[in-house]
């Protein structure tokens, strides 16, 4: 197809901001930018629909490709593709932006112009990252992504802020220098930055190991993979509700991506020989840090810590290199994207109308606000792993797949799940049940745009859940053919 | 037969600096004029007429070049910091007509030793230059952190020199010659005498751990002096560093050639430890400055497999970008004066947003995060000196931009983050608005598209 859908995509937003930006702000109240930025967000989800309908599932490789020179002399290119893996993370990309902007519309209210600036220009770079498949492209717009979110929650966050912001930036930037230093290198000695060549190319055991551990680096930081996963309970706490959900969302599937995209592709022998490593520290991750979760006060930090046990599946399933387990993975990816975004709205709900998030101020909420505790279960379930919900599907996959590596490894992901439904039903239980607090009373209950995008939301979860096929059918020629 | 032709720019500048002494005596304004239109013939001349000039016969092909092309960007340089010149000194009382005059000898002294082939000239290059810049540093002479500048920068640069002056000799007593070429057989005692050489350059481009005097003079010094130590006579000294390194075939003596390693290493942690805990902006520019020699230093020794282009990518990209910064700095002013303090930023998005996002624009680039162009600066760096086998150094730098971005986003964090305590007044410069606009737009520009600028590059060199 030559209509360069993906550019496309990539400038929507960045030219909405733009007209955004240059519209004087003395003219424009807050309701009208969020409206705006809603429209143009909107209009990009619609745009992203077409890419499922116009992918050809039977084609392998990379379609709706677009090429154009970038550096004569480097071999650097701007070139841009999309296979089944690469379109639901856009798909959820471009989902979950506009529900960031309504869950905003009531509780930010300063600066809001670069607010809605700044998520725009956000969701174009995170799908600038999920389309390129050159090097070096892919680089830039992984690094530009942090600008944006380093200003969203040092503008909008909580009171410590500044140490979250500038821990996630740094932490970030340090795990993608040493990318960067890898991607020198193999430029150098492949002399393309294409993704599809450098595939094939061998480069000699030793070096492949020191590569897949730079990569490593980066990629290991944004899951995040525990010993590295420290800067996001901070980042989530202090972050506002919409950098949240877009942190949660799709940032950190960044990481998982990077992993199938980029690293098992590149060094197939590294990829086998890191597994032990690999399968060690995410059974460390879910287990160690499911039971942090379950000594939180804060409801953000739980999630969080929720986030780092999940994402714990979805790095075993990616390497235990088996299409089962990359399926899980990425389905986990995906379900994950759904629904702890979901849960970190629920917080943002109550955190809006209360202005605390500490699991001991709430108690019989259920009562006060029966829808809201209503879709507050079906995402608890969802993360819990019910059948029948997206969840599920993840990580029975993951499980299944663990089996034929090391029953070691099935014992500690399956302890992981029993673990995870523990902390979720207790904050469940703390924050619904019981006694109704004197203070709760007063809160209200959900309103008409909560309605909607929790809705939105829910519906996705159940159908993912019960119709797994529609997601497997995009990945599963890409996951067959392009990484394994 | 001596061939003026050749000297056509030293004689040019000359008369400049004659015709500047005389009419600057009726007409301060006039000599501004004077010297831009002076500077922007020169330039024109140049580009146009460039390839025919050259000192001292004897250069390689590819010297030429590189000295032709210093100079344009060199002529260029001096016109936007003539023009910048005026409203600042104005601000602080010291609006004398001998400024310019200093500008233009150190700007003759940057001409000479870029083009020089041969010691003693660089010598008396290099002396010219410094001079004039030890009096700018001092030229705020009722404030005595300026003075103290002035004195420092001079103790210190006379050290220099007189090493300077001890390698060139010891070079002499073993070869018997000044010129470069003729420079081959030589035993332990020139070796010696070089690195004498070199340590007085890397005191000269401010690398450490040559490094003592930068952030105090950057302090103590009028800001407008700082934005011309920080770019001109800075981007001259590296590119005579740059022709010593290649022309004398330093990378063959592996003494120096370890130097030269040990220096780069050093300037690059350096430069980013040094800035963490500092509370000035101009000590926080100097530390960031040494940071960028030794990416720079990086480059001068791993510029083989790849062109010139490369290095004076990052040249260019870095004097654009700090160029830019003290623009906006020079825009801005407390109730006390120049603003000094990185908290006399805060909230400075409130107060004039153009100003904070060009800020922003200089030190995302600054630290290398895409999507400006000192990303690219970096990149071909560091696939430089990876290519060459460099790994140990560019993993080093790698390690020391990270620590950089640290400070860099603290800047940021106040500009962005912070609300604003002591009052801002904005002294609405138009020139240095201009020129912190269009510097934010090359910046940003040359990340997209960057192809012009390495062709013309190439061009030249080709």
């Amino acid at each position: 197809m030559s209509f360069p859908i993906l550019s496309l995509l990539i400038l929507t937003p960045l030219i909405g901001a733009l007209i955004i930006s240059l519209s004087s702000s003395s003219q424009l109240n807050n309701q009208t930018i969020f409206i705006s930025g809603l429209w143009i967000t909107t209009g990009e989800f619609i745009l992203s629909l077409l890419l499922p309908v116009f992918y050809d599932q039977k084609i392998n490789g990379y379609q709706f490709k677009e090429f154009h020179t970038w550096f004569d002399k480097f071999d650097i290119n701007y070139y841009l593709g999309v296979d089944g893996i690469s379109i639901p993370l856009i798909l959820l990309t471009t989902f979950l932006v506009p529900i960031c902007l309504l869950c905003s519309l009531n509780s930010i209210k300063s600066r809001v112009k670069e607010y809605v600036i700044y998520f725009l220009l956000l969701e174009s770079f995170i799908i600038g990252v999920f389309v390129s498949i050159d090097l070096v492209i892919f680089y830039v717009f992984f690094e530009a992504v942090l600008i944006p979110m380093f200003l969203i929650i040092g503008i909008w966050g909580g009171e410590n802020r500044m140490y979250a912001t500038f821990k996630f930036f740094l932490y970030t930037l340090a795990g993608s220098v040493l990318m960067l230093l890898a991607i020198v290198y193999i430029i150098s000695v492949t002399n393309t930055g294409n993704i599809e060549i450098i595939s094939n190319f061998k480069f000699g055991n030793q070096i492949e190991l020191i590569l897949f551990l730079c990569f490593f680096a980066s990629f290991a930081v944004k899951v995040p993979m525990f010993p590295f996963h420290t800067w996001l309970p901070d980042a989530h706490v202090q972050a506002p509700t919409g950098g949240s959900v877009i942190l949660a969302g799709v940032l950190l599937k960044l990481g998982g991506y990077g992993f199938m995209r980029l690293s098992i592709p590149f060094f197939d022998f590294a990829s086998v020989y890191f597994q032990p490593l690999i399968f060690s520290l995410s059974c460390i991750a879910i287990v160690y840090t499911s039971i942090v979760a379950l000594r939180q006060e804060d409801m953000k930090k739980m999630i969080a810590y929720s986030s780092v046990a999940h994402m714990g599946f979805v790095t075993i399933g990616i390497f235990t290199l088996t299409q089962d387990g990359m399926n899980g993975a990425y389905f986990q990816m995906i379900s994950h994207g759904i629904v702890s975004a979901a849960l970190f709205l629920i917080v943002g709900v109550v955190y809006e109308r209360h202005h605390t998030r500490m699991i001991s101020d709430y108690s019989g909420v259920t009562n006060i606000m029966p829808r809201y505790s209503f879709f507050f279960m079906i995402f608890m379930l969802a993360s819990v792993g019910l059948p029948g919900t997206s969840g599920f599907v993840g990580e029975f996959l993951v499980i299944l797949s663990t089996i034929s590596v090391s029953v070691y490894l099935t014992i500690f992901t399956a302890i992981g799940v029993v673990l995870g439904a523990a902390y979720m039903l207790l904050l469940y239980k703390n924050v619904n049940f019981g006694d109704v607090k004197s203070d709760i009373k007063m809160l209200s209950d959900l309103n008409r745009i909560e309605l909607f995008y929790f809705t939105c939301l829910a519906t996705l979860t159940l159908l993912l859940g019960v119709y797994p096929k529609l997601l497997f059918k995009m990945i599963d020629q890409s996951i067959a053919t392009g990484i394994l | 037969m001596v061939n003026f032709y050749l000297y056509l720019p030293e004689i040019f500048i000359l008369v400049l600096i004659l015709s500047t002494l005389t009419l600057g005596l009726l007409n301060r304004d006039s000599s501004i004029t004077l010297n831009t239109i002076g500077f922007t013939l020169l330039s024109i001349f140049l580009m146009t007429n460039g390839y025919g000039i050259y000192l001292f016969s004897g250069f390689t092909e590819s010297t030429i070049n590189l000295v032709v092309l210093s100079k344009i960007i060199l002529s260029l340089g001096s016109i936007i910091f003539i023009l910048l010149l005026k409203r600042p000194l104005k601000n602080e009382n010291l609006y004398r007509y001998e400024y310019i005059l200093f500008v233009l000898f150190a700007t003759l002294g940057s001409f000479v030793l870029i083009s020089s082939n041969n010691f003693l000239t660089a010598f008396i290059g290099l002396e010219l230059q410094s001079l004039s810049l030890y009096l700018m540093a001092a030229f705020n002479t009722k404030d005595l952190n300026s003075n103290e500048a002035g004195i420092k920068y001079f103790s210190l640069g006379a050290l220099s020199s007189g090493f300077l002056l001890f390698g060139i000799s010891m070079v002499y007593f073993d070869t018997g010659n000044f010129l470069f070429q003729n420079l081959n057989n030589f035993t332990y005692i020139s070796e010696i005498g070089l690195s004498l050489i070199l340590i007085s350059l890397f005191f000269k481009v401010s690398a450490a751990p040559f490094h003592i005097w930068t952030p105090d003079v950057y302090e103590g010094s009028p800001t407008i002096s700082t934005l011309f130590f920080a770019t001109l006579p800075k981007f001259a000294s590296l590119i005579f560093l740059f022709r010593v390194y290649h022309e004398l075939n330093i990378t063959d003596i592996e003494s120096l050639n370890y130097i030269f390693q040990i220096v780069c290493a050093i300037s690059l942690l350096v430069g980013a430890y040094g800035a963490i805990t500092q509370k000035i902006i101009k000590r926080l520019l100097a530390f960031s400055s040494i940071n960028h020699i030794g990416f720079i230093l990086l480059g001068m020794m791993s510029y083989k497999l790849m062109s010139e282009g490369t290095l004076f990518f990052y040249l260019i990209v870095y004097l654009i970008t700090t160029f830019g910064i003290f623009a906006v700095i020079l825009n801005l002013r407390t109730v006390e004066g120049e603003v000094i303090k990185i908290s006399d930023l805060n909230g400075l998005r409130f107060t004039s947003r153009p100003k904070a996002i060009a800020l922003l624009v200089f030190l995302f680039s600054l630290a290398g995060i895409p999507p400006f162009a000192g990303f690219f600066a970096k990149f071909f760096i560091l696939s430089a000196s990876v290519n060459e086998g460099l790994y140990l150094l560019s993993i080093i730098a790698v390690i020391s931009s990270v620590i950089a971005a640290f400070y860099y986003l603290s800047v940021i964090k106040n500009m962005f983050f912070n609300e604003s305590k002591t009052e801002l007044l904005l002294d609405n410069n138009k020139i240095s608005s201009v020129v912190f606009i269009i510097s934010a737009l090359f910046v940003t520009l040359f990340f997209f598209y960057p192809d012009p600028l390495i062709d013309l590059v190439d061009t030249l060199f080709s």
